[in-house]
């Protein structure tokens, strides 16, 4: 079986999910403490990065195997191209988001305030980029970039499987396209995390965060591959993706969950060991506010994939990568998490505002040391609150919202072409691919 | 090696192709076989030999959690007890401080330990030298090699030149 059609349970289950989204997120609408609906918007923010860079990762996957003339994935080289489908739902969700920050629908981010940052020396000085323009024309331009390579590299892939004998015309169109996608992708994705995620602690930065969530989503990517291929096995597809495949796979869970670590900690060790006012406060905010997350996202995401994954055999064996793949998948999200609530709850609590003339005065006194650390870390009141200080109901249900939809797009996308591009030039190599 | 005056039958094979059929037919017609040389690890061929899964990285492991513990509790000794130094104010105990060494040294505990053990186990190391069949298993020839203590001598050379090798005779 070559075709996969796209109905019964797994339908059923990915509208079911979605049903669950649409209503978690009206419930958080309706709950909403405040006006401005910050946690309906960061739950949205949260789940519109982390589900479009899965989809802008697998789509990246692509390019470099084709850049690299890496042939062992070609076999399921559908499933990537499926993922990337999604890109264009993430898109919009993306879209919607810049045209709150834009209309100031939400309250998501301080630099967005002009009364605060004319106020405040640093938002003044970050201005240039952190701006609703910038961050609408940014997301429309640049997301839109990788939406339209998207549907270009699909849509070759599929005239590809009509070509009569081998004729690699097309594959060597292909490699123009990925080649010129990487640098495209490499300084763009920066520039998005930046403005999307970065920017929640507008007075906060960090030249290793733009890797760090960029690995996170890769690694999440992973995972989602492996659940998608055992899924698709299990009906009895796919019979040509082996063992060896999925060693392969398990082996980049392995490694992307080390390199996430590294990340992680480069980041955290440098701002811990300069102790510099103004780039401690994310850490200290987290460690004290947030410190059961904070130490068991870092233990699981490591831990788990390096411990369990270590071994030869249960890199080949499905129970035990399902296993690794659906523990890192939360755990990357609640990675995410925590990258994004707590800037968002000080926004909302109008911390950085309030403070924001003291920093003026102080900035001018101290220098600008001081002054950021000041709108994170002193003005906060410890203060419980499910959906801030851990994911809630409501998080979960969104979480699962996204998730069916990116599965439905997914499958949806898989159903519409061959399982297997039968001209793909590296397809004989990844029959026989041995690890 | 640990041979010593073995009376050795070996073929040599152009193709590692025409060594992995060979290797399949003396399994199938239980022709115990002594050994197999190549220039270079040929795919699949383990599994037909049936060796046992290699137990070297199960060494690297040990090394490498004894490479931790040792950069771990030293740093640990020396900067609490041994000689306590304060370093931009953090505390004696600066675990993150410490994480960039424990790192290296599990790495280089591992990797040295591997590199040793491997010499051990092969009895390769600096000085030894150690008898071979044929200077080209190093270069392009596969060799499928036999111990005449085990095997017919007659039944392995007619076997040898129907597979396409090119048969020799050597007392290790």
């Amino acid at each position: 079986m070559n075709q996969y059609t796209f109905s019964g349970t797994a339908k059923t289950v990915t509208i079911g999910a979605m049903i669950v989204g649409v209503v978690s997120m009206l419930l958080t609408w309706f709950v909403g403490a405040d006006d401005l609906q910050s946690r309906f918007w960061s739950n949205f923010l949260h789940n519109g990065t982390f589900f479009l860079g899965i989809s802008m990762m697998a789509f990246f996957f692509i390019t470099v195997c084709i850049t690299a003339y890496a042939g062992w994935a070609a076999v399921f080289k559908r499933v990537w191209e499926a993922m990337s489908a999604y890109m264009l739902f993430g898109f919009i969700f993306m879209i919607i988001i810049a045209l709150a920050t834009y209309f100031h629908w939400n309250h998501l981010y301080h630099w967005a305030d002009a009364a605060a940052v004319a106020e405040d020396p640093i938002l003044n000085g970050k201005k240039g980029f952190l701006n609703p323009n910038w961050y609408l024309f940014g997301t429309l331009i640049i997301v839109g970039t990788w939406v339209l390579f998207g549907r270009k590299m699909r849509a070759l892939s599929l005239a590809e499987d009509q070509d009569q004998g081998h004729d690699y015309a097309k594959h060597r169109t292909m490699r123009k396209w990925s080649a010129a996608f990487l640098p495209i992708m490499g300084f763009s994705s920066a520039a998005m995390i930046w403005q999307w995620l970065m920017s929640v602690d507008a007075h906060w930065y960090s030249t290793l965060y733009a890797w760090h969530a960029a690995v996170s989503w890769f690694v999440s990517m992973i995972c989602l591959t492996i659940l998608l291929l055992i899924y698709l096995k299990s009906k009895g597809l796919y019979k040509q993706v082996t063992t060896e495949h999925m060693h392969d796979l398990g082996k980049f869970l392995f490694a992307f969950s080390i390199f996430w670590t590294y990340m992680w900690f480069s980041q955290f060790m440098l701002i811990w060991y300069a102790n510099i006012g103004e780039e401690t406060g994310y850490f200290l905010h987290r460690r004290e506010e947030y410190s059961f997350l904070f130490y068991a996202n870092l233990a699981v995401n490591f831990l788990i994939p390096f411990f369990v994954l270590m071994r030869n055999d249960t890199k080949r064996k499905l129970g035990s990568l399902a296993f690794v793949a659906v523990i890192v998948f939360i755990g990357h999200w609640v990675d995410f998490f925590l990258m994004i609530k707590p800037g968002v709850k000080i926004t909302r609590d109008g911390h950085g505002h309030a403070d924001a003339a003291a920093h003026g005065g102080e900035a001018v006194a101290h220098g600008a040391h001081e002054a950021a650390g000041h709108g994170v870390h002193e003005a906060v009141a410890s203060s419980f609150e499910i959906g801030y200080t851990i994911p809630g109901l409501l998080e979960l249900g969104t979480m699962i919202g996204f998730l069916g939809l990116f599965f439905f797009v997914t499958l949806t996308a898989l159903s519409k072409a061959p399982l297997i591009a039968k001209n793909d030039p590296y397809l004989d190599e990844s029959l026989h691919h041995h690890t | 090696m640990a041979h010593h005056n073995k009376e050795v039958i070996y073929g040599l094979y152009d193709d590692e192709t025409d060594l992995m059929k060979a290797v399949k037919e003396a399994k199938e017609l239980h022709l115990e076989i002594m050994d197999v040389y190549t220039p270079f690890p040929v795919h699949g061929l383990d599994p037909i030999l049936g060796l046992a899964e290699s137990r070297l990285h199960i060494a690297g492991f040990v090394y490498g959690s004894i490479g931790t513990l040792t950069a771990f509790l030293g740093m640990t000794w020396v900067f609490t007890k041994d000689w306590p130094i304060i370093f931009g104010g953090k505390p004696m105990w600066s675990v993150p401080a410490f994480i960039p060494i424990t790192f290296e040294l599990t790495v280089l505990f591992a990797c040295v330990g591997m590199v040793i053990t491997f010499y051990i186990v092969c009895g390769l190391g600096p000085g030894v030298t150690n008898d071979y069949l044929d200077d080209r298993i190093t270069d392009d020839k596969f060799c499928l090699a036999f111990d005449t203590a085990e095997v017919d001598s007659a039944a392995v050379k007619s076997f040898l030149s129907k597979t396409g090798a090119e048969v020799n005779q050597k007392v290790l």
